[in-house]
């Protein structure tokens, strides 16, 4: 008995100091290690002081207003702000993650220098502390060492996600005052930027749409992934809330290349060959005028009650009388006549009946929307494709229409306190910086019609051509891993003098020779006019929750900072403009003559509210006609000069059909295409050409709803959930059609390999019946080589590495969606 | 008094395990279970349970698996004591007193087991008396066990004091029974009551774990029994030998056979319905588990083969493979029935694409290490100290093959054991 | 005494997991304790394929096994909270037999190996009994309703986010987030759920708009064969959920 007893007291002995160690060790003390004071141990705790500040969220480029929950002095919570329009209190899965940004563990805790010389993947930075003034200097006296030497020019700021006044906003005057054509070059070629040079073709708008979801019937979506990365994604599925459930219900059909969320919720869910949009979409617009759905009072009518559009048949010439539109005769005639869905079934795979019955639903039901994003426009012919689509807005009447798309009116912001053209010296205003192109070569002859073509200059520098550069600034942009065919880059970045502002250490920053960390969007003062939202203006605030927890300044600051320490009348530009806050309140002043619907009229309120906006939206087209906002009503009628001037941009003033933008620069256009010059200009369905060899599967690389403006990748939580649809939670897989991996061998889970003439990475694939065939999906998130802890190494191969550097010659967008691959068991 | 010290002296003699066999043993196992004690105690102090390979989608591994095999063989054994101390088989008395033992210590290694995989197991001793949730299985088998832990010691104590007919023990043997029937049969509820889970859910789950607790009980007797004797039948005393060409191996092979019934019926039943939540566990993981069919053909079927084999069931050798086999064979069963109730999602979905896939960590081996060598070390330290080969006087003093005094005549399997042997 | 039940409209939820990342992190579970987690299923081939996807917070069931598992009554229905289960982390052993018991896979116990590595709770390492402490934690914490971050050892589950819900307005019918009022009362999944796909109220008020939503559009409740009776209910399409199929078997020619 007494052995028993001794060998229990021992078990009990080793059990306890088991559980008290494990407690005391990784696993933190229990409050449990006795059994006496555990029943009280946790009851409930008193709140602390708690304080809701309003701040924007800054993951995606919606903006949504967000309440940031502080309790001494730590962030715990972020839900929306119920007085910002976008947010109306609600957030998308990313907004509530927020608080990762600030905590981030792998975050840049200060500016720092470099001490390897040697860049490159497997190089460590060497990155040693340095303090802000010894930054900035360092920074100021590169930038006056080039200007003293004429070589300004090779001075270039690159950026991602400009939010406003107070950061991108500066860029402008800098590139002016400090003599560079290269500030800034923007990531918009790496972005969206075919929908946005579509319509400029078409309404003359080169901008995104605002949209009226509130009021709209029917939808038809093509490659936007509406339900997944669709801006203002939260504000969109609000609506989709509203328009599923309005009455009458908003019907809805999707074309996309896979299987999503947006496909799945719809009423109508088409699969379409990849990059063939247009034909879609030129069927859908046949099948509306041979069906006479057209919007007669927008579009015009036959003189004669006579006419008819059909199959195959021309029109006379002068037998349609055009109201609002330009070229519809020359298109059916030239273009249109023969676009029957029977022809597009063959081009897009999409049965014509399904096509017919699309087309009638469409131009039967008002209003009508069709919208489309990068899936329609990542080709070679995506600004044609995207084209055709937006006409089918005008056939059936529903730009600047209740119900229908219009374009996001700008902010009345106040003057700054300087004008930069009074601070220019000699060489500013006619230095040899001046006769120098943009790094990338956008609005130059070779890309004549692209605001930016940032993929182009990692190729450019390496090549020399037009020259090299010497120091680039980095905001929000992660070009040496973004960028397709990113190696190129890799090599061309070693011998340039590398500034990084990413408050992370992104792929960037591996290369930076200086890196001058921004502080994380919780802790910034900052101004964010809207994304084309609801079209009315608005702009919101971020306030910052807490003071920065690191020695780490905002964008906007080390900019004016920078500005601060350059020679000449340019420093005292910058001294004038102060700081960031400076610029804010000189902005809000604005809203003194213009107080927004929520009483905000200067800076202080703002701050309180987090954003000023002013409702309604100025323009309404009713019945064919034009009417401006007179305060009470929609009751001015607008001129034609006057739709020009403010609605149709365009040479003629109207929807062009046959584009002026594009005739302007036919020659290089056929020179690039192929296209006839005199064709030019009309809407048309061009075959888009697939890189990456002769692979025999089309591959997708889409953004998923919890892609964080590239941060997604080490963010925990996020990687947990970040692919539902086929279960990713700690990788991404290749989405694969089963009959497709059956046919290599591959089962669901094997391990594969994606290759294109760029090289080949490896995935994990798993089946996706719903999808194509013909089309392989992976979602564009993992695969860093650095980005954090979390990030580093995680996931399959980057996409980047098997998608060439293409792009739509007239959009300059990168054309992401178009290459084409070979698919093996790894 | 002198005859009895003289005894005592033969048998000193014939167990091998209270000579330097004996310690040798001893220092082994207890080696063994210092050794996977002392790395379960850092993997938990310095991991916690992010060292079991167990989850939220799949709690319960091979710990449990682990406690649940010991609490039944411990059940058996104790099923099998009480066939001579409550019903009155007297040829078991050879082994009742190291049926009791075994029964006690093999439940203190599988509770060992337990209360390391547990998340508070201090919290138990409180939490659970203090609460009486009595809807709750599992508040009933912290009671039925601590009863029949209670009973095992106390009948020890009984028989270590010599008495075996008194009538406080054959009340306490009797107590022990009900005790050792309410604790298994309750611990089969614990999964046979979980309608959403159907591969468990069984309202005949207890008779499934008597037999299989009183198979793995055997099983575990008849290896310590020769273990004890060095594996040398002549060393054992004439009743024990008795019983052990007897009626032992032909109850041995009948626990085997039902075994092997029971699980045929729910494998029909299970490979018979559409329900994927059971038909799944059989066609995609048991029956496609490699494992799990050896451990069925080598640890049930082949045993039983054997067994039925008069000639071959009365050798040694075989009777102690078949007893190894057996031990192997049931500890799949149990594992493979823990795990097996939990494979299945509880929903479909992309998160789970497949069944819950489940190895055990090399902690959650340790704890199964624990147990075994834990069981080993108290078993060679009651062989040492504790006589556990004692029996009745009448019994012990019995000549070889001649049937034993007071044997009841009509007991069927013992009439027909004796039969046998003769 | 309200009963709090929620209506989950499968018709409005457009799958993007906002509920998943608002519950985890006002209620600080480790990446994948999802205590609201949303399944996606596939079924059928291209070009007529369906894909669905099922929130999936704790029912909050009226007759809940996993309470009567608990040895130690850590896991309760608190009819003085509208009928929430908690679990007590004070009591609770760690024997994961509610985990069992659950019908709906919706109780975690995350001393587990850890989802994603490095293991989050390196990086923020525990403090003051607690399993991990990140810097963003709430400030509420009531161990006797498993709220909070929870010590090592323990069960935790959804809690209908009480320690906002605790401080509704007696009498209230519906918590509706777009009420200024309560908003701040609100679980986070509702408050946050951008097509407003989610109702909060009270089941023991016909006049609840929750009691309304499910007479007009005839709520379902999961899995209702186990007769666990949650107090959350679905509409729409989708409620139904598929039997459990390997992905490997979906594709079977």
């Amino acid at each position: 008995m007494k052995l028993f007893q001794t060998l229990l007291d021992r078990r009990r002995f080793l059990q306890s100091s088991a559980v008290v160690g494990a407690t005391a060790g990784a696993a933190g003390v229990t409050g449990l290690t006795g059994l006496a004071q555990a029943p009280q141990a946790r009851a409930q705790t008193p709140r602390g002081e708690t304080v809701v500040t309003k701040s924007i969220c800054a993951q995606c480029p919606a903006r949504c207003g967000i309440d940031v929950y502080t309790t001494d002095g730590r962030v715990h919570a972020i839900y929306g702000d119920t007085g910002n329009p976008i947010a109306n209190g609600k957030l998308c899965p990313k907004g509530h993650l927020g608080s990762y940004f600030l905590y981030d563990p792998d975050r840049f805790k200060g500016p720092m220098r470099r001490t390897n010389p040697n860049k490159g993947r497997d190089e460590d930075p060497g990155f040693v502390p340095i303090s802000w003034d010894e930054a900035l200097d360092m920074v100021a006296e590169r930038l006056n060492g080039l200007r003293d030497r004429g070589e300004s020019h090779r001075f270039a700021h690159f950026y991602g996600r400009g939010w406003g006044a107070s950061d991108a906003g500066l860029y402008g005057d800098f590139g002016k005052l400090y003599g560079t054509p290269n500030s800034a070059i923007g990531h918009a070629s790496m972005c969206a930027e075919g929908s946005k040079r579509a319509k400029r073709a078409t309404d003359g708008n080169d901008s995104y749409n605002s949209y009226d979801y509130r009021n709209t019937n029917y939808l038809l979506i093509m490659g936007a992934s509406f339900l997944e990365a669709f801006r203002p994604y939260n504000n969109v599925m609000q609506m989709w809330g509203h328009m599923r459930s309005k009455s009458p219900k908003t019907r809805v059909t999707c074309v996309d290349v896979r299987m999503n969320p947006t496909m799945a919720a719809a009423d109508r869910a088409l699969y379409i060959k990849p990059g063939t949009d247009g034909a879609f979409a030129l069927a859908v617009a046949h099948v509306i005028l041979t069906e006479g759905l057209w919007d007669k009072e927008f579009v015009g009518d036959f003189y004669q009650a006579s006419g008819r559009f059909i199959s195959g048949e021309t029109i006379p010439v002068d037998s349609f009388e055009e109201n609002w539109v330009h070229g519809l005769t020359e298109w059916w005639n030239q273009e249109l006549k023969n676009r029957t869905p029977e022809w597009a079934e063959e081009i897009t795979s999409i049965p014509a009946r399904h096509i017919r019955q699309t087309a009638i639903e469409f131009g039967s039901t008002r209003p009508a929307v069709a919208l489309f994003e990068r899936g329609p426009t990542g080709h070679t012919n995506g600004t044609y494709n995207g084209m055709a689509i937006h006409a089918l807005n005008a056939l059936v009447g529903s730009l600047f229409a209740k119900g229908g798309l219009g374009y996001q009116m700008g902010v009345p912001y106040g003057a700054l306190p300087v004008n930069a053209d009074d601070y220019l010296d000699d060489y500013a205003r006619d230095g040899a910086w001046k006769d120098q192109p943009r790094i990338d070569m956008a609005r130059t002859e070779r890309w004549p019609m692209t605001s930016h073509m940032m993929q182009e200059t990692g190729p450019n520098h390496l090549a020399g051509d037009p020259y090299k550069l010497d120091t680039a600034m980095f905001f929000y942009t992660n070009p040496i891993w973004t960028a397709p065919d990113p190696k190129v880059w890799e090599e061309a970045f070693k011998d340039v003098f590398v500034i990084d502002t990413s408050p992370f250490p992104g792929e960037t920053a591996m290369y930076a020779d200086l890196i001058l960390p921004d502080s994380t969007y919780l802790e910034r003062l900052q101004d964010s006019p809207t994304y084309p939202f609801e079209g009315w203006p608005m702009t919101a605030l971020r306030v910052p929750a807490v003071e920065p927890i690191y020695d780490t300044r905002h964008f906007g600051d080390i900019l004016i900072g920078i500005g601060k320490r350059l020679n000449g009348p340019a420093g005292e530009y910058y001294r004038e403009l102060d700081s960031v806050e400076n610029v804010l309140r000189h902005r809000a002043a604005g809203f003194a003559e213009n107080p927004g619907d929520n009483g905000v009229n200067d800076f202080e309120s703002w701050k309180e509210k987090g954003v000023w906006y002013k409702k309604p939206y100025h323009w309404r087209l009713e019945r064919g006609r034009f009417y401006e906002w007179g305060g009470l009503d929609y009751n001015l009628q607008m001129s034609p000069e006057e739709v020009k001037a403010k609605l149709f941009k365009t040479p003629s003033g109207k929807f062009e059909f046959k584009s002026g933008f594009l005739e302007e620069h036919a020659a290089y256009i056929e020179r690039e295409m192929g296209i006839p010059a005199e064709r030019v200009g009309l809407i048309q369905w061009v075959e888009p050409q697939h890189s990456g060899g002769n692979g025999d599967l089309y591959f997708v690389t889409p953004k998923t709803p919890l892609h964080a403006e590239g941060r997604g990748a080490n963010v925990p939580h996020n990687i947990a959930i970040h692919q539902p649809i086929v279960g990713g939670r700690d990788t991404v897989y290749l989405e694969v059609h089963p009959r497709t991996a059956q046919e290599r061998g591959i089962r669901n889970g094997d391990r594969v390999r994606i290759t294109s003439d760029l090289g080949s990475i490896e995935a994990e694939c798993r089946f996706v019946a719903g999808h194509r065939p013909d089309t392989l999906v992976l979602p564009f998130e993992f695969g860093h080589w650095a980005q954090g802890r979390w990030a580093k190494g995680r996931g399959p191969g980057h996409s980047g590495e098997v998608t060439a550097n293409v792009s739509d010659p007239i959009s300059g967008l990168a054309s992401y969606y178009t290459g084409k691959v070979k698919l093996e068991r790894a | 008094m002198n005859m009895s010290m003289k005894d005592r002296k033969t048998r000193t003699q014939a167990n091998v395990l209270q000579g330097p066999l004996g310690w040798g043993l001893l220092v082994a196992s207890g080696i063994v279970l210092l050794a996977s004690l002392a790395f379960a105690l850092i993997q938990l102090m310095v991991n916690g349970h992010t060292s079991f390979n167990t989850g939220s989608t799949l709690p319960w591994g091979q710990p449990i698996a682990t406690y649940l095999y010991f609490a039944l063989a411990s059940s058996g054994l104790g099923l099998i004591a009480s066939l001579p101390l409550v019903f009155g088989f007297k040829q078991y008395y050879p082994v009742a007193k190291r049926c009791i033992f075994l029964a006690f210590i093999v439940l203190i290694s599988g509770m060992a087991v337990l209360a390391l995989e547990l998340g508070n197991v201090f919290r138990m001793l409180w939490a659970i008396p203090l609460n009486l949730q009595v809807q709750s299985a599992m508040f009933w088998m912290g009671v039925f066990y601590a009863l029949d832990l209670l009973f095992l010691l106390w009948k020890f104590s009984k028989l270590q004091g010599g008495e075996w007919d008194s009538k406080t023990a054959k009340q306490v043997g009797i107590a022990s029974f009900i005790g050792v029937l309410l604790a298994s049969g309750n611990l089969a509820l614990i999964f046979g009551m979980m309608s959403m889970r159907p591969f468990w859910f069984d309202a005949l789950l207890p008779i499934y774990f008597y037999f299989t607790g009183v198979t793995s009980g055997v099983a575990a007797l008849v290896f310590f029994i020769y273990l004890a004797h060095g594996f040398q039948r002549e060393r054992m005393p004439p009743a024990l030998k008795a019983l052990l060409t007897g009626a032992l191996p032909k109850l041995f092979a009948a626990l085997i056979g039902g075994t092997l019934l029971f699980i045929t019926v729910r494998a029909i039943t299970g490979l018979y319905s559409n329900n994927p939540e059971i038909n799944l566990v059989w066609t995609d993981y048991l029956f496609a588990s490699p494992l799990y069919n050896a451990s069925l053909l080598l640890g049930l079927l082949l045993p039983f083969v054997v067994m039925l084999s008069a000639s071959l069931r009365n050798s040694v050798g075989v009777q102690v493979l078949v007893a190894c086999l057996v031990f192997l064979g049931l500890f799949a069963e149990r594992f493979y029935f823990v795990v097996g109730g939990q494979v299945v999602p509880m929903f479909r979905g992309t998160w789970e694409p497949g069944l819950i896939s489940y190895t055990p960590s090399t902690t959650e081996w340790s704890l199964t290490f624990i147990g075994i060598s834990l069981c080993f070390v108290l078993y060679l330290l009651g062989e040492k100290f504790l006589n556990l080969g004692d029996m009745p006087r009448h019994m012990a003093e019995a000549p070889a093959g001649a049937p034993a005094a007071g044997a009841p005549a009509a007991g069927a399997p013992a009439a027909g054991a004796q039969a046998n042997t003769a | 005494m309200a009963k709090w039940g929620m209506v989950i409209d499968l018709d409005k939820c457009t799958g993007c997991q906002a509920c998943t990342t608002a519950c985890s992190m006002e209620n600080n579970t480790l990446p994948g304790e999802s205590w609201q987690d949303v399944l996606f299923y596939h079924e059928g081939e291209y070009p007529s394929a369906q894909m669905k996807w099922l929130p999936r917070p704790c029912m909050q069931c009226e007759n809940p096994s996993c309470v009567h598992v608990c040895p130690t009554r850590a896991t309760y229905k608190d009819p003085d909270a509208g009928g929430i289960v908690f679990v007590d982390w004070n009591k609770c052993i760690g024997c994961k037999y509610c985990m069992i018991a659950c019908p709906y896979g919706v109780r975690f116990y995350a001393d587990e190996k850890p989802l994603i590595e490095p293991d989050i709770r390196e990086a923020y390492p525990s403090e003051n009994g607690q399993l991990w402490s990140p810097p963003y934690q709430n400030p509420d914490e009531d161990w006797q309703r498993g709220i909070g971050i929870q010590p090592p050892g323990v069960v935790s589950k959804c809690t209908f986010c009480y320690h906002k819900v605790k401080h509704a307005p007696e009498g209230v019918a519906d918590l509706d987030e777009d009420n200024p009022e309560v908003k701040e009362y609100v679980p986070a999944c509702v408050r946050t759920c951008a097509p407003k796909a989610r109702y909060f109220g009270d089941l023991d008020n016909p006049e609840s708009q929750v009691n309304q939503l499910i007479g007009d559009r005839h709520g379902v409740r999961l899995k209702d064969h186990t007769g666990n009776r949650p107090q959350v209910y679905y509409l729409g399409a989708g409620a139904g959920v598929p039997a459990f199929t390997p992905a490997d078997r979906e594709h079977d020619a």
